[in-house]
């Protein structure tokens, strides 16, 4: 991209606000559009909704973007600003060229009419002319795979078909910007390919493209330039890679803080289950999935716990950070034969780690009282990914005097934005030699606009 | 107004399209097909026969404005008959064509005013549909000897197209409001059935006795049109002057409010739907 090339998307301070449709606001609505044109205008800020709030950014000709960000966050009110749907609130939005939008593909079909016809409405509505859809007609036939089914109505389409088709019609509109949703997830394998493809073509071609996705690594692997949206307001656009590792730490850091969150709840729901058992003398726990959780005599007790990082409790840490699982017990009667326990798992159950004071070779002397027994470990491992903790104290001969299971999770996140797949994360280096050349990943740094 | 109008040619291979696609659906699947648009028509015109022709007493209607012995009521019946059911089923289709394809209208980008006219639209083809039925009728009355049609039917047409801008007018407005305001349809639903009865259709304006009465059923926006139907098809009379220029009013107006109206609300109506 050199001196300054003319935009296909501008935007400037661009806002969009929906006016809360509550019951009861159904006249002073129909006023408000009838007077002044708008249905946000002098709102007062608990009747409105903000889904974008003030986002500038410029896509050039020929240009890539991305936009990332999670549910509610304003991707798909910029879409359809982009789009031309909705007008913004206030701002400044200007869109060179022809747009096609694979939003909803197949959105104006007719479940009675026959794929067909619905391909020459479609077209229409797109902004085809019957003779440019005659023309393209073979093509988008071929392009969507249906052939045989042009004659069924479309009801009878799976919706795989559906998009399918909604897909064909849509590119084959030669747009200048190509304005892409959650579409590519829809069609099969073969099918997302034949789209990428096709994506890639209009990319070569000169055409832009306008991608807004939850598959970061489409996104990374599709765009130029990538805009994070974060509940309505940019983070920052800049490299993929950069803006996608900088949201997936905002990501992980949010599920620690739900992590601890969790734990501190079930720390409370624990301390109402001791009152209940007082008056329950040596009956079962009443609630199923408590009894699932958590089971042992109860000799000695788990009490709390803590997962500590680099010193703090967290539960959200970076691969190979160091970390301390911290417990504490309460035993109630003096104990001889016990022993420490810990295990990590996957929420989907493989178990990844798992030791106790026992395989550890000490030898139990004596509980008595509150107590704690803490686990160090100086780099964990784990690949990303969310993992829980069991905690046990139990005989040596394995009979538990309390066994939890679940006590907590925690998120972790890999460093160097490797995403290698599995539980464990090994230090590793990639070395070439010979005719293989790659290019090295560029460092991830901090999101900055 | 203009703006309006210049779209609409713009989009004159749309609006066909959407129109195409609405008759399609409607006879998609069904043996008889388009045909079935013939039916209700001949069914009202052979019930209207029965009743008024042989099971009532005097079988002749009211008669005035040279109702009599000399014309047959039912022919005058559906004279003003067909007519109104494409302006109620036009108004009725129109309003709620934006909040019924709220679904299509948040998703696809077009332009949504074509909506309520494409149900214009195809509404007046099944009038037109219809049409050799009304006029079959009316020359099977003047072979037996009544004294309808005449070269003044020609005229037809000019009503048809100023009732045409009379109904796409009035439902670009009342769509756009409908979908802010969902009561628009249970208002006009019911506004309809006493315009029903405020238009000379079943009776001729001439046999009310009050002033009053007449004073209200002129200010019925159908009624010049109904008589209008009545004086070219079933009298042959040339319509007055004074009746063509109502008429030419009443479409300029509300097609200036309607799209007036539409073009307030339109940026509203795609988020409202």
């Amino acid at each position: 991209m050199t001196d300054a090339p003319p935009h296909a998307i501008e935007a400037e301070q661009l806002t969009k606000r929906y006016r809360r449709m509550a019951a009861g606001f159904r006249l002073r609505t129909l006023k408000s559009a009838l007077l002044e044109g708008t249905l946000t205008r002098g709102l007062r800020p608990e009747e409105a909704i903000v889904a974008l709030d003030s986002v500038s950014f410029t896509v050039g000709r020929g240009e890539a973007f991305g936009v990332i960000g999670a549910n509610g966050s304003g991707k798909s009110t910029l879409l359809k600003l982009v789009a031309g749907l909705f007008k913004p609130t206030s701002g400044r939005l200007a869109v060179a060229g022809r747009v096609a939008a694979l939003i909803e593909l197949g959105a104006g079909f007719h479940p009675e009419i026959s794929g067909r016809e619905n391909v020459y409405i479609n077209g229409a509505m797109l902004g085809l002319n019957r003779r440019e859809i005659d023309q393209r007609y073979d093509r988008i036939v071929e392009f969507s795979g249906l052939e045989g089914f042009l004659e069924e109505p479309v009801k009878n389409y799976s919706s795989g078909m559906y998009v399918r088709l909604g897909f064909a019609v849509a590119v084959h509109t030669d747009p200048d910007v190509l304005l892409v949703d959650e579409v590519l997830s829809v069609g099969d394998e073969e099918f997302a390919h034949r789209c990428l493809r096709r994506i890639q073509e209009h990319l070569v071609s000169g055409g832009t493209l306008l991608v807004v996705s939850h598959s970061l690594d489409l996104v990374e692997s599709l765009c130029d330039r990538v805009l994070w949206l974060d509940r309505g307001r940019s983070r920052g656009i800049g490299e993929p890679r950069r803006m996608i590792d900088a949201y997936r730490q905002q990501v992980a850091a949010a599920e620690g803080e739900k992590h601890l969150a969790e734990k501190d709840a079930r720390a409370a729901e624990a301390a109402a289950g001791e009152l209940a058992e007082g008056v329950t003398v040596g009956g079962e726990p009443a609630d199923g999935e408590a009894e699932v959780l958590r089971w042992g005599s109860r000799q000695a007790e788990i009490v709390g716990f803590r997962l500590l990082v680099d010193g703090a409790e967290r539960y959200e840490l970076e691969s190979g950070a160091e970390v301390t699982i911290e417990v504490e017990v309460v035993a109630r009667e003096v104990l001889e034969d016990f022993v420490f326990g810990v295990a990590i798992s996957t929420p989907r159950g493989i178990e990844c780690w798992g030791t106790n004071t026992d395989l550890g070779g000490f030898v139990s002397q004596r509980l008595e009282g509150k107590a704690r027994a803490s686990v160090g470990c100086r780099s964990l491992r784990l690949a990303a990914g969310e993992y829980e903790v069991d905690l046990a104290v139990h005989s040596r001969n394995g009979s538990p005097y309390d066994y939890r299971r679940r006590c907590f999770r925690f998120t972790v996140t890999s460093r160097s934005g490797d995403r290698g797949v599995g539980v464990y994360a090994p230090e590793h280096r990639w070395t070439f030699a010979g005719g293989a050349r790659l290019k090295a990943p560029t460092p991830p740094g901090t999101a900055s606009g | 107004m203009a703006g309006n109008l210049t779209r609409l040619t713009q989009h004159r291979g749309l609006l066909a399209t959407l129109v195409r696609r609405e008759l399609a659906a409607r006879y998609r699947g069904s043996a008889l097909g388009f045909l079935w648009s013939l039916v209700n028509p001949l069914l009202l015109l052979g019930v209207f026969t029965l009743v008024f022709g042989y099971l009532l007493p005097g079988g002749r209607g009211p008669s005035g404005r040279g109702l009599g012995a000399t014309h047959p009521y039912v022919l005058f019946l559906v004279a003003g008959l067909f007519p109104w059911t494409w302006a109620s089923s036009s108004l009725l289709e129109g309003t709620m064509s934006l909040s019924a394809n709220s679904a299509l209208i948040r998703k696809a980008v077009f332009p949504i005013g074509l909506l309520p006219l494409v149900a214009v639209l195809s509404n007046l083809l099944h009038f037109l549909l219809a049409m050799p039925i009304l006029l079959g009728a009316l020359v099977a009355g003047r072979l037996l000897g009544f004294p309808v049609l005449s070269w003044q039917s020609l005229w037809v047409p000019l009503v048809i197209a100023l009732e045409l801008v009379l109904l796409a007018g009035t439902v670009l407005g009342l769509a756009a409001l409908n979908v802010h305001f969902k009561d628009v349809r249970d208002l006009l639903a019911n506004a309809l059935q006493l315009l029903f009865f405020l238009a000379p259709i079943l009776y001729s304006a001439d046999n009310i006795p009050w002033p009053w009465a007449r004073r209200l059923i002129l200010l019925n926006p159908f009624t010049p049109f109904t008589e209008a139907f009545q004086d070219l098809l079933f009298f042959g009379v040339p319509v007055a002057w004074g009746a063509w220029l109502h008429m030419t009013l009443l479409a300029l107006v509300a097609w200036v409010a309607g799209s007036w109206l539409f073009r307030r609300l339109e940026d509203t109506v795609v988020e409202a739907a």
